[in-house]
């Protein structure tokens, strides 16, 4: 029989809010299943802290360690100000970095991820971001350079798609806002029903 | 077909983040009845007219991006019909589409409208509903034979995966206006579907796109936005002030540019002009060839009008019934007058989705009036015998 509508749909992907432990085994064999192509990846506050780990590959963590500043420098979240920079990763947590493309502030790496070190391939790494402040949904997270969340500070052991240690397009100076979205202030001025509850959009 | 609605629904809904299915005090989602159709109502009524109606509408945008004067009928400002060209000419994937019909349950499913650009009730389409379904069977209170016109998430998934390796990129960026839960429902849907697929998505809203420096459009992070998925109309972007950077930035367009042409409905009388007596479309003219149009009631819809705004229906010359609306500076096309079908007291308008060029699920909208509005209701369907 010709089946109309899909088999499966995974729930926990839609759930927005957490629900109590059975639910939880459920993540987790979705999470295993889906681990097929996945890489292990470890993430190091600093070179110490990787060569303590593994001492044999002390001068591949330095390097690695330098490399991923130099990462952390060209795509890491820029901010023209001080205060813009510490709203989002708490106080005392940003510096002042000054490059041929300006003078902006910048979050501290807070870490990097490397995987592949005890392999004959060559190693991959990444710059890893985290929040102090209590007011940014990144606080004590692991955030990528391109803002992805790859889960709680205290763990250290991820299994990640290979992609995600492609270099990440380097941030801009955002020069100007609010180019767009002029049409709808001028159109929802209009009618009854736009006006009251404002909670439909844009679309048809 | 009236049915008991789950006793937990709305539990639920708060649970999956449905937040919109209660709007300006009125109910939205409605399963209190669901409407039951055969398969083969479906596969030969809807389906199969969709996918082929589909194919035509492709035609037209092929003879309207190579003719300045239909560019102009269509009302593109001149600026942009070099983008939409070569945007037609790279063939700029297209994420999804709504074709909304007129159908009784007998004959031929006649088409209203295509909403190609910015079209909604896809998280009800593509999850709510099917959810619905779903539980309804686990429960015994449908058929274990109920089945659902909806592959629309699983296509969902697919199709931005396609899409993204495309362009070459393993995120995106999705984006809304401020202040409308039911934009931001829908954006938020497709965030996951994307996060499925094992893209990395990010949000900005319109409002905050910014310019940087490199020529880029930006998010609140200054990160350059390469791919964006715009819950926005084009026509709306192509006349504000960051309109002339659309082609500078680079930026991959879902859905692309060319689909300015599909969304307008300018579309409507060319297609009847190409396919003349199609049996799933209605006679439909520009303003100017009115006089060709044979008596009767015709409906005047704006070249560009959203949620049934500004749409007006006419007789003999006359209008009989209107919506108001902000719409309409830019021209009206008339199309002839073709009720939607009434079940108990309710005017029922088919949605179709197409996502890529697939078909791929319905939705069943309800209203009081002729003219279905953002304030109709969403009912479920079933597909049973």
């Amino acid at each position: 029989m010709t089946r109309k509508r899909s088999a499966h749909i995974n729930l926990n992907r839609m759930r927005k809010e957490f629900l109590p432990k059975p639910i939880a085994i459920g993540i987790a064999s979705v999470f295993l299943a889906a681990c097929g192509d996945k890489e292990e990846a470890i993430i190091y506050k600093n070179a110490a802290d990787c060569a303590s780990q593994n001492p044999e590959f002390a001068q591949q963590c330095e390097t690695a360690y330098q490399q991923a500043l130099e990462e952390a420098e060209r795509t890491g979240p820029k901010y023209n100000t001080r205060n813009d920079c510490e709203a989002e990763f708490g106080s005392n947590q940003c510096r002042n970095v000054q490059n041929q493309s300006g003078s902006f502030f910048m979050p501290f790496m807070a870490g990097y991820m490397l995987s592949n070190l005890l392999s004959p391939n060559p190693y991959r790494y990444q710059p890893m971001f985290t929040s102090y402040s209590p007011y940014s949904p990144f606080r004590y997270r692991w955030i990528g350079a391109g803002g992805y969340d790859y889960g709680d500070l205290r763990q250290t052991k991820y299994r990640v798609r290979p992609d995600a240690f492609k270099p990440k397009p380097a941030v801009t100076k955002t020069m100007q806002r609010g180019g767009f979205g002029s049409s709808v202030r001028a159109k929802s001025s209009w009618g009854s029903s736009k006006s009251g509850g404002k909670s439909s959009g844009w679309g048809s | 077909m009236p049915c008991e609605p789950r006793p937990d629904w709305q539990k639920k809904a708060k649970a999956f983040g449905f937040k919109f299915h209660t709007m300006h005090g009125q109910p939205y989602w409605d399963e209190s009845a669901y409407y039951q159709f055969t398969l083969k109502q479906i596969e030969q009524d809807l389906e199969d007219p969709t996918q082929e109606i589909q194919q035509m509408c492709l035609a037209v945008v092929d003879e309207v991006v190579k003719s300045e004067q239909l560019m102009r009928q269509f009302q593109i400002p001149q600026a942009y019909w070099q983008t939409i060209a070569d945007s037609w000419q790279r063939q700029d994937p297209s994420l999804y589409s709504r074709l909304d019909f007129a159908y009784n349950g007998k004959g031929h499913a006649k088409l209203y409208e295509n909403n190609a650009d910015t079209p909604t009730s896809l998280y009800e389409s593509g999850f709510w509903q099917w959810l619905w379904l779903q539980e309804k069977v686990d429960n015994n209170a449908l058929s274990r034979g109920a089945d659902q016109f909806n592959s629309v998430q699983e296509k969902l998934i697919a199709r931005l995966r396609e899409i993204s390796d495309f362009y070459g990129v393993n995120g995106l960026h999705f984006a809304c206006c401020k202040e409308t839960e039911e934009d931001r429902g829908t954006v938020q849907y497709l965030q996951d579907c994307a996060a499925e697929s094992g893209l990395f998505n990010h949000f900005v809203f319109i409002e905050d796109i910014g310019l940087g420096e490199d020529g880029s459009f930006t998010d609140l992070h200054d990160r350059p936005i390469e791919t964006l998925f715009k819950l926005y109309p084009w026509e709306f972007m192509q006349r504000e002030a960051f309109g002339d950077y659309i082609e500078s930035s680079q930026t991959n367009w879902i859905e692309p540019i060319w689909k300015t042409i599909l969304s307008n409905k300018a579309l409507l009388p060319l297609l009847w002009k190409k396919f003349p007596n199609h049996p799933n479309l209605l006679p439909a003219y520009f303003e100017q060839d009115i006089h060709l149009a044979e008596q009767g009631k015709w409906v005047k819809k704006p070249l560009y009008s959203r949620e049934g705004a500004n749409i007006s229906i006419l007789e003999r010359g006359k209008t009989i019934l209107q919506a108001d609306g902000p719409y309409g500076e830019e021209g009206f096309i008339y199309q002839a007058f073709c009720p939607l079908p009434k079940f108990a007291q309710n005017h029922t308008l088919i949605g179709s989705w197409l996502i890529g060029d697939t078909p791929a699920g319905i939705s069943v909208r309800e209203d009081t009036s002729l003219i279905t509005q953002d304030l109709s209701r969403y009912l479920p369907h079933i597909i049973l015998g």
